[in-house]
C-alpha cells in the first residue's frame, strides 16, 4: 500500500514539475522535440532512481558533516556514465541535448529526492520513489514536447502528422518562453482538477 | 566501540576511499566508450562530407583526401587521415591554417568535385561545416553544403543547420564578373545569382556564415581558380575567352587545350542560368 503510493504520488498529486515546481530549466530546453525530451526524462528518471538507491544504501555510515558532497559525488558519477552512454549508443540524440546531460547534475528534483526520501529511508522504497519521481518529469517533460514539435514543427518524432495537411510550423512554439507557457497550462489544468492543491 | 562518523579521520578516510572507488569506475567506462565514441564523431564528419557532395556510398572508397599547398596537392595515406579528422575537431586551428589545408576530393566520371571544410563564428558559438564545391567554365559552383552550429537560437540562426538554407546555396557561383567572392547570404532577399536570401531574425547568424564561407573558401581560391582554368581551357575553343581568372595558370591551360579537339563550344563564363 505504501510502496504503491510511493509510486503513484509522484506522478500527479504531488508531481516534482507542476506541483513542486522543480526542474523547469531543463525542461524548457530540452523539449523542442520529443525524442531528446523522451531520452533527457528516462536520463533523470536513471540518475533519481540510482543516486536515490546509493545514498540509501549509504545512510547509516555516512557523515552527515560532508553528505552534500557525498550526494553531489554519486549524482555526478551517475550522470557522466549517463552522458557517456549516450555519447556511445545515441549519438545523435546526446548532441541535441548536449549540455543538459550534465546539468541533471544541477536538477533540484534529484538531490531534493536524496536529501528528503533516501537518507530516511530503505533502499527499495528510495528506489521506488527515484523511479516515480523521474517518471513524473518525463511524463512532463514529454507532454510539453508533444504539444511544441507538433505544433512547432508540425511533426511527432520527426513523423510528419500535420505537415501533410499543409501545416507551416509555428516557430514561436520552439522558443523556451512557449514551454514555460504550456507547462503554465498544464498546472493550470492540473489545479482545477485537483481542488486540494489550490491556494485558499 | 562505536565509530564517531563526523570524526576528521572518518570522514578523510571515507572521501578517500569514496573517491578512488568513483574515479576507477569513470576512467574504466571512460577507456571502454572511447573507441565507440570517436567512431560515431569519425562517422559524423564522414556523413556530413557524403551528405555535402550529395553522394551516397562509402566514403572511404569514393572520397581522397589531400592536403593543399598553394596549389600542390598531396594525397593523405590511408593511416594518416585519422589527423585530418582530429584538425577537423581542432576549429581554432583550422580557422588559422594556412598550409596543409585539408580537402577532400570525389571524382563521379568526369566531373570532380571538392569539399572544403568550414569554420567560423556565429551570434553564439561556434558554427561549421562542409562546402561541396566544383570548378567549372573559370568559376567555381556550389554543388551542396552542410553546415552545423553549436547554439545558434532554435526557428532563427539554427535553420542554417536546415536543408531548406543549405539547399539555397546549391548551384551558385563563387566568384562575380569581377572575380570577387561573392556568394553571401544577404539581408532583405538575394540581389543577384550569387546571393541567397538571409534567415528573418538570423542576421547575425548570417554574418558569421558569410565570413566563414569567404575566410575559408579563399584560402583554397589559387587552387580551385587554376583547376577552373584548366576545366575551361579542357572543354573550350581557343576563341572564347577561358576563365578570366586563370592566370596564374593560363599557359598550362592553353598548353593542355592544344592537345584536344575545339569541337565543343562551351559558352563564356558565367553559365548561371536559373
Amino acid at each position: 500500500m505504501k510502496l504503491s503510493k510511493n509510486f503513484t504520488n509522484p506522478l500527479a498529486a504531488n508531481n516534482p514539475v507542476i506541483v513542486q515546481i522543480l526542474g523547469i530549466c531543463s525542461a524548457l530546453a530540452v523539449t523542442v522535440k520529443l525524442e531528446p525530451a523522451l531520452v533527457m526524462g528516462l536520463s533523470v528518471t536513471f540518475v533519481c532512481a540510482f543516486s536515490n538507491l546509493i545514498m540509501s544504501l549509504l545512510r547509516k555510515g555516512l557523515p552527515s558533516r560532508i553528505r552534500i558532497i557525498v550526494q553531489l559525488v554519486v549524482i555526478a558519477t551517475l550522470v557522466i556514465v549517463v552522458d557517456q552512454f549516450l555519447r556511445a549508443y545515441m549519438y545523435e540524440v546526446s548532441k541535441q541535448l548536449s549540455v543538459y546531460v550534465g546539468l541533471i547534475i544541477t536538477n533540484c528534483i534529484v538531490m531534493g529526492r536524496v536529501e528528503a526520501f533516501a537518507l530516511g529511508n530503505k533502499p527499495w522504497d528510495s528506489f521506488v520513489d527515484g523511479v516515480a519521481n523521474g517518471l513524473g518529469y518525463a511524463f512532463i517533460l514529454v507532454l510539453v514536447a508533444f504539444f511544441r514539435e507538433l505544433l512547432g514543427s508540425g511533426t511527432l518524432f520527426g513523423i510528419d502528422i500535420l505537415n501533410r495537411f499543409g501545416y507551416v510550423g509555428n516557430s514561436l512554439m520552439l522558443f523556451p518562453p512557449m514551454a514555460l507557457i504550456i507547462i503554465g497550462c498544464i498546472i493550470w489544468v492540473h489545479r482545477s482538477l485537483n481542488k486540494d492543491l489550490q491556494e485558499k | 566501540m562505536a565509530i564517531n562518523k563526523n570524526s576528521n579521520v572518518y570522514i578523510i578516510i571515507y572521501t578517500i576511499v569514496m573517491v578512488v572507488i568513483v574515479g576507477a569506475l569513470l576512467a574504466f567506462l571512460a577507456t571502454s566508450l572511447k573507441p565507440m565514441q570517436d567512431e560515431n564523431k569519425l562517422k559524423e564528419k564522414k556523413n556530413a562530407i557524403m551528405k555535402a557532395f550529395k553522394a551516397e556510398g562509402d566514403f572511404d572508397k569514393l572520397v581522397t583526401i589531400y592536403r593543399l599547398n598553394g596549389t600542390e596537392l598531396s594525397e593523405v595515406e590511408a593511416d594518416a587521415q585519422a589527423a585530418i579528422f582530429e584538425e577537423l575537431e581542432k576549429r581554432g586551428d583550422l580557422a588559422k591554417a594556412e598550409k596543409d589545408l585539408p580537402l577532400f576530393k570525389y571524382a563521379e566520371g568526369d566531373v570532380v568535385k571538392y569539399v572544403i571544410p568550414l569554420v567560423g563564428k556565429g551570434l553564439w558559438g561556434d558554427i561549421w561545416g562542409y562546402a561541396s564545391v566544383q570548378p567549372k567554365d573559370g568559376n567555381v559552383v556550389i554543388t551542396g553544403i552542410v553546415m552545423d552550429h553549436a547554439g545558434e537560437t532554435p526557428g532563427l540562426g539554427a535553420e542554417i543547420a536546415t536543408d531548406r538554407v543549405q539547399g539555397l546555396f546549391v548551384d551558385k557561383a563563387l566568384y562575380n564578373e569581377a572575380e570577387e567572392f561573392a556568394v553571401r547570404m544577404q539581408k532583405g532577399g538575394a540581389r543577384n545569382d550569387h546571393e541567397v536570401d538571409a534567415i528573418t531574425g538570423g542576421t547575425k547568424t548570417c554574418d558569421g556564415v558569410n565570413a566563414m564561407l569567404k575566410d575559408c573558401i579563399s584560402k583554397y581560391e589559387a587552387f580551385l581558380m587554376a583547376e577552373a582554368g584548366a576545366v575551361a581551357a579542357d572543354t573550350t575553343a581557343s576563341e572564347v575567352e577561358p576563365a578570366e581568372a586563370a592566370e596564374p595558370d593560363a599557359t598550362d591551360a592553353v598548353e593542355a587545350s592544344e592537345g584536344e579537339p575545339a569541337e565543343e563550344i562551351v559558352e563564356p563564363t558565367n553559365v548561371e542560368e536559373k
